[in-house]
């Protein structure tokens, strides 16, 4: 008994720990979103590679998110992390708006929401350190003409149920809650194959 | 619940440095001796343990907006380029050169590349302490100067031990910049903007010197 007590414990600190690193280190969160008729497996989504073009050259798109002011303590990696989070979530959400009915890309796409709205959160948490100016110019960086088309394109997909707030599992995005308490119990309007 | 989930933590994260530190320990002692030399010139250069509140993000100071295209030569692209990009490029090189030195395997440029760091990190350290004295209030800037200054002097010291010796007009470069940059961190000193905290124990002995023997005679940040 003692025997299999030790065991047991040895292997869920193994089992924690492949998780833990899972998660935190390899930052595969895509893993952990509730499964379901809804929500497909992330890895096979093909909306990902559909949209490698968008990322290809974010520098060249005028739309994405920039900065206002030369006056700013934003890394340039952050910036970057920005621009391309931004073309790549327009991709999902805008260019191909069905994309999110498909089991696999809902599930893909769910989870970059949650890293989407996680990134702006970091910075603007950064941001609070230098104050209102600063506050002010991480914000304007995430309301480029781009992020309004996430935006909308997110109270469109919430409204008519294609994203749901079980879709999000345990880690829904603050921003993203009262849209989806506000269309509660909505069936979706994706088209049926 | 809560402390069987706690007790399997400290279990993974114990049973892992105990099997670890019994695998890695020799290894980790065999790198010891030039660890004090790579952390001063890969690492930040700042105290590990210094206040938060003192030592900031040296990419994004101010400072080295001013500074960094002056010392690190981008060409035409600098306009379109962020100075925390260009600051990056810097501290990229001297990583290389630090673990090139730190393996053992420096690469055929490796001398001329100690000796141009040494200088491009003096560079920006003198044109940052040449900028107003309370813009190193800043913790950004002030983390950038310390990384700056601890940067130079540890590629100095690698440069003065190179054999075959540097050429007399290179070293007579790092020697200026040295004794220029000692003055500064004296004046910074008094003025209250730096302290020995804000350096790392593996910092040169020059700085540790001049932060232990002289100081604070007011403090320029107080407003």
């Amino acid at each position: 008994m003692n025997f299999l007590m030790r065991a047991a414990f040895v292997l869920g600190g193994i089992f924690l720990g492949i998780n833990l690193i899972n998660y935190f280190v390899l930052g595969h969160t895509g893993d952990y979103l509730p499964g379901g008729q809804r929500m497909g497996e992330w890895k096979e989504a093909k909306i990902r590679e559909a949209c490698y073009p968008a990322l290809e050259s974010p520098e060249r798109d005028e739309l994405l998110p920039k900065l206002t002011s030369n006056q700013h303590r934003v890394d340039w990696r952050e910036l970057n992390r920005a621009k391309e989070m931004t073309a790549a979530l327009n991709c999902y959400l805008v260019t191909h708006p069905n994309a999110v009915c498909e089991r696999n890309n809902r599930a893909y796409i769910v989870d970059y929401i949650s890293r989407y709205f996680a990134k702006f959160d970091e910075m603007i948490e950064v941001a609070k350190r230098y104050g209102d100016s600063e506050m002010s110019t991480v914000k304007n960086l995430w309301d480029s003409p781009r992020n309004r088309a996430i935006n909308a394109a997110l109270i469109q997909d919430t409204s008519n149920g294609r994203l749901i707030k079980a879709d999000f599992g345990w880690t829904v995005p603050a921003a993203m809650k009262p849209l989806l308490d506000r269309y509660k119990g909505t069936t979706d309007n994706c088209p049926r194959a | 619940m809560i402390r069987q989930v706690l007790t399997l933590i400290v279990a993974f994260v114990g049973g892992f440095l105990a099997v670890g530190g019994w695998i890695w320990a020799p290894q980790i002692s065999r790198m010891m001796p030039s660890f004090s030399s790579a952390t001063s010139s890969a690492g930040s250069g700042g105290a590990w343990f210094a206040d938060a509140n003192r030592l900031g993000r040296p990419e994004v100071a101010p400072v080295v907006r001013s500074c960094i295209f002056r010392v690190v030569d981008v060409g035409p692209d600098a306009a379109k380029m962020e100075p925390s990009a260009g600051y990056f490029i810097l501290k990229a090189g001297s990583m290389q050169a630090s673990v090139a030195a730190l393996v053992g395997k420096p690469g055929l440029r490796s001398d001329n590349q100690t000796v141009f760091l040494a200088i491009k990190w003096g560079e920006l350290a003198s044109c940052i302490y040449a900028q107003d004295d309370r813009e190193l209030c800043d913790s950004d800037s002030r983390a950038a100067m310390v990384e700056a200054t601890t940067k130079f002097f540890a590629f100095a010291k690698q440069a003065e031990a190179l054999k075959p010796p540097i050429p007399a007009d290179e070293a007579r470069v790092i020697e200026n910049l040295g004794d220029k940059l000692l003055g500064a961190l004296k004046n910074h000193r008094r003025y209250g903007t730096l302290v020995a905290a804000d350096f790392s124990s593996f910092a040169a002995p020059e700085i540790m010197r001049i932060m232990r023997e002289e100081k604070e005679t007011r403090d320029i940040c107080k407003r």
